[in-house]
């Protein structure tokens, strides 16, 4: 705004560096120099559409916010499951129904034994495990140095092999001798080269909670919350994607056609829009889910692209198709309408006369120049489609167990709220938050890219 | 407008055919036959199928289907309840009416309380009023239907034991409030968010400042002159509202455990009883397609510009 006004400003007449006529002399008639020129001048530097719209997102203030808890969603989702010691699958029969941050009667245990010793041995990877090692050959690398020993006979009751400062080289010691509150701990041979075939047992240092609870059978609430949302956002991109696909193609197809081939496009278009979607989706979720795996189960060992299907489910790849059938509706009105507008300026009449084809005029000049609509309607797809994984999921049609989603997490719950409200708060929580942050981010794309709002 | 209209119709009329093709060819896609299990003989089948006619050509059995429908046919139950006619099921048992109840409450509810909110907020433009609806809304239309039906059922149900639990057949007036509070939630804070924007839209028009200038009273312009304008958007609403009670309704009937049309919809999917599922399908489609041409038509009435905008095309 203020350097229009600068502009402005230098058609006026400044009457203060205008000399007087009686002062002045030879040298006020002599052409400007290059310098006095370019003060002369001054150019706005250009903004570019993304610069602004990038400019403009960042002075929302509640999308940036939105896009940081997206963010932290992300990482939460993709990243997490990685950085805790627990899988969504895995069932710890020791640890059911646990609340958040509740530990097992085990893992105290092992906990209590933490605080005397540096690190508690076992054969698994589970945290605060305590395990019971049959014979065989064994090795534990601690400290950069190997230890190899053998076990003659079964140890038939929990073993937990711990190294304290003052006891070197490693300790076995039972559980029932030290419940005896025994401390005739056995010690161990130790040579620097395990046997052929031996077992590495795992350290543990720190005990890592159960930060949501645990499910009744066992399984870690938070693993799971992490795949569910994992699984939701997959497919609330994917599904975005080929709304965006589709969507866009036929819009632009049928803006650019015009006439009666237009008319017919969305005449079909107005039938599809008026198709109860839902009850469709239930329909295909339960056509698709005997073909679909029959189909998964012939390709799967072959053909990769099928494989990672059939990973994900019969559930969500039927979400997919419908979504490929039913919801591109509303992305081609929307490009239709900016085409037809597009489609009458100089430079589509300028491509056509240089005999470009309708392709490339599409691919080129057209859909580049609706990319903020593009943008902001597959942005909006996303939580519809993420409502609608979660809905299915609920009703027992989305992903098949032991695959969690954010939905079928919820319905899971449903049977217990009455005891472990909880189960049902963490992955209603996430999803709202997920939904929520979409959906503001959505928003400030939309006061951001769209030109039309622009103050 | 009458052209209009039987536009709308015939779009309509196609709708409800595709609808029942896509419904039928969806159904025989499925391999296999639906009598099929591991101690029927080749004979049985053949019995069977010969029974429910699905031994002629696919073109005669879509015929028969869609002419069944005319007439009100909609074949017999295979599983859920062996050999009750579908139409009996959906009508005859009370399910029917059950749902229709919730879900015409609901509605009413959402309109009753949306459209209120949203003038409140259009009016306190900028206050906390305003900023506490706004984050409020927002909130509630990203909360899933079936959080909210859990939050309601673990808040009032559980722990203050004000409502029953279990609505079961929805007997007495209290076991309405939950299932119906949780249907409306997500619609009326829509409606308020659109009521809001269409509000803010029609305040700052030429018309309400005339007529703040003419000195007439605050109500006055809002009912009179801003609301009336301002609520075409929630009419357009009204079609998809329509639809999102329906599914909505899946989602309330299996939390609060209402034996209602939506619960037995999704046991039909789960048992895959394939005539229930179609008949059900077919009706709650024709429930949305009329609604959606009734909407339609009601907002070319209520709205001569859309007329005018569509004479000069």
């Amino acid at each position: 705004m203020d350097i229009n006004k600068k502009n402005f400003n230098l058609f006026q007449l400044n009457t203060e560096l205008v000399p007087k006529l009686d002062e002045m002399s030879d040298s006020d008639f002599e052409p400007a120099s290059k310098d006095e020129k370019k003060s002369m001048v001054e150019m706005r530097r250009s903004v570019s559409y993304w610069a602004d719209a990038h400019r403009r997102f960042r002075a929302n203030k509640v999308s940036m916010v939105a896009l940081y808890v997206f963010i932290f969603m992300l990482l939460f989702t993709f990243v997490g499951p990685s950085l805790i010691p627990y899988n969504y699958s895995d069932q710890y029969r020791d640890e059911l129904k646990l609340g958040p941050f509740q530990y097992s009667e085990q893992e105290q245990r092992v906990r209590s034994l933490l605080k005397d010793n540096d690190a508690v041995y076992a054969t698994t990877l589970i945290p605060g495990s305590l395990t019971s090692i049959s014979a065989g050959d064994y090795y534990i690398t601690y400290k950069r140095v190997t230890y190899a020993f053998h076990i003659d006979s079964t140890l038939a009751d929990s073993v937990i092999i711990l190294n304290t400062a003052a006891q070197d080289p490693l300790t076995v010691v039972t559980d029932k001798a030290l419940k005896a509150g025994k401390s005739d701990a056995k010690a161990l041979a130790s040579t620097s080269a395990p046997a052929e075939g031996a077992v590495k047992l795992k350290a543990i240092t720190y005990v890592f909670p159960h930060v949501f609870g645990t499910d009744s059978v066992g399984r870690d609430l938070m693993a799971r919350c992490m795949y569910g949302g994992r699984v939701s956002l997959i497919v609330g991109i994917i599904a975005a994607l080929i709304v965006l696909i589709i969507g866009a193609t036929y819009g632009a197809v049928a803006g650019l056609a015009g006439g009666v081939t237009d008319f017919i496009m969305m005449r079909i278009v107005d039938i599809i829009y008026s198709v109860p979607d839902v009850l469709i989706v239930l329909l295909l979720q339960v056509i698709l889910k005997d073909p679909l795996q029959k189909w998964f189960d012939t390709f799967s060992s072959t053909n990769a692209f099928v494989r990672t299907l059939s990973d994900l489910g019969v559930g969500i790849v039927s979400i997919f198709i419908t979504f490929a059938l039913l919801y591109w509706v509303g992305m081609s009105r929307i490009i239709r309408g900016q085409v037809l507008q597009l489609k009458q300026q100089e430079y589509v009449t300028a491509a056509n006369a240089l005999g470009v084809p309708n392709r490339r005029i599409i691919k080129r000049h057209l859909l580049p120049n609706c990319v903020g609509q593009l943008v902001i309607t597959t942005c909006l797809q996303i939580p519809s489609a993420i409502f609608l994984e979660s809905f299915l999921s609920f009703l027992g049609l989305g992903v098949s167990a032991p695959m969690a989603s954010l939905g079928s997490l919820c319905s899971d719950a449903l049977d217990t709220i009455t005891i472990y409200p909880y189960r049902l708060l963490f992955p209603a929580v996430i999803l709202t938050i997920l939904v929520l942050s979409l959906n503001l981010i959505g928003d400030g794309l939309r006061d951001a890219l769209d030109p039309r709002l622009k103050k | 407008m009458l052209g209009y209209t039987l536009k709308r119709v015939v779009i309509a009329i196609l709708t409800m055919l595709l609808v029942a093709v896509i419904t039928f060819f969806l159904m025989n896609a499925v391999p296999g036959s639906p009598f099929l299990n591991e101690k029927s003989t080749p004979q049985q089948i053949a019995n069977a199928n010969a029974k429910y006619g699905l031994d002629k050509p696919k073109i005669v059995q879509l015929k028969n289907y869609l002419f069944g429908y005319f007439k009100g046919d909609m074949g017999v139950s295979l599983k859920m309840q062996k050999d009750t006619a579908v139409s009996k099921i959906i009508f005859g048992q009370g399910k029917f009416t059950l749902s229709i109840r919730v879900g015409v409450w609901s509605l009413i509810l959402a309109v009753v309380v949306g459209i209120p909110l949203g003038c409140l907020a259009a009016y306190n433009r900028g206050k906390w009023v305003d900023s506490f609806l706004r984050v409020f809304t927002t909130f509630g239309v990203a909360v899933p239907g079936f959080v909210v039906a859990a939050l309601l059922l673990i808040i009032f149900g559980v722990q203050l034991k004000w409502l029953p639990v279990l609505s079961q057949s929805l007997s007495t007036p209290s076991a309405y409030v939950m299932p119906v509070i949780a249907l409306a939630f997500y619609p009326s804070c829509y409606i308020a968010k659109l009521t809001r924007a269409s509000m803010l839209d029609a305040i700052n028009q030429d018309y309400i400042r005339t007529a703040r200038e003419k000195g007439l009273k605050t109500g006055k312009i809002i009912f009179k002159h801003a609301l009336r304008n301002s609520l075409i958007p929630v009419v357009t609403y009204l079609g998809p509202l329509t639809a999102g009670t329906i599914t909505g309704g899946f989602v309330v009937e299996t939390t609060f455990g209402i034996p209602g049309l939506g619960k037995y919809f999704i046991s039909s999917i789960l048992a895959r009883d394939y005539p229930i599922i179609m008949g059900t399908t077919i009706v709650l489609a024709a429930l949305i397609i009329i609604m959606n041409l009734v909407v339609d038509v009601v907002y070319k009435v209520i709205d001569p510009r859309i007329s005018l905008m569509k004479a000069e095309d």
